[in-house]
């Protein structure tokens, strides 16, 4: 119970930042725009999923979480912070060649981050955690 | 790691999400160990063959591989 109000609470936090920035922005549908509103709607999608699950589970009267889906999220994390150094590394280097600026180069790198993170989770859950 | 909880799971007329409400996991659990992608923790292993009345070596066994 504790869990769902910490992921109700964050996932509205979201979906009002989501709000405020969508209506102090002027889209100019410029190309960074677009692939920052489908990494946000990626991630959104996520949670809703992740929420879906969680209701489906309490429906079965199942446990939101156990060994297995507590393993998952640990590897998919690991490997998150271990590939991020690159994610980072990377954009430190086109920073110089770019003239984007430092809020967008950070915000690009915190989007960067949630889609690794979702693609190490969906790596893990198709290819198992045999032998871990 | 190979197991028999498939097998046994139809013997004893269990569905997934019966022996995983037994064993209080979730029903994603017991399909990842039936597919063979997740190696379960000595507890599990436990309570899985003591729902089938069995001993864990009987359950689950180690391959070449492993």
């Amino acid at each position: 119970m504790k869990k769902a109000i910490i992921i109700f609470i964050v996932g509205s936090m979201f979906l009002l930042s989501l709000l405020i920035w969508a209506l102090n922005t002027r889209f100019t549908g410029n190309m960074g725009e677009i692939l920052m509103v489908a990494t946000l709607l990626i991630v959104g999608s996520y949670g809703i999923y992740v929420a879906f699950g969680r209701v489906k589970s309490s429906i079965r009267k199942e446990p939101f979480e156990d060994e297995l889906s507590k393993r998952i999220m640990v590897k998919a994390s690991s490997l998150t912070f271990y590939l991020s150094f690159y994610l980072w590394l990377f954009i430190m280097y086109i920073s110089d060649k770019t003239k984007l600026e430092t809020h967008t180069l950070i915000g690009a790198g915190i989007l960067g981050m949630a889609i690794v993170f979702l693609l190490t989770w969906l790596g893990v859950r198709i290819y198992g955690l045999k032998n871990e | 790691m190979n197991n028999r909880i498939k097998e046994l799971r139809a013997r004893h007329n269990l569905s997934q999400l019966e022996l995983a409400q037994r064993v209080g996991v979730r029903r994603e659990t017991i399909v990842f160990l039936e597919k063979s992608k997740y190696n379960p923790s000595l507890k599990l292993a436990y309570d899985i063959s003591k729902v089938f009345a069995l001993p864990i070596e009987e359950v689950f066994s180690f391959g070449d591989e492993d």
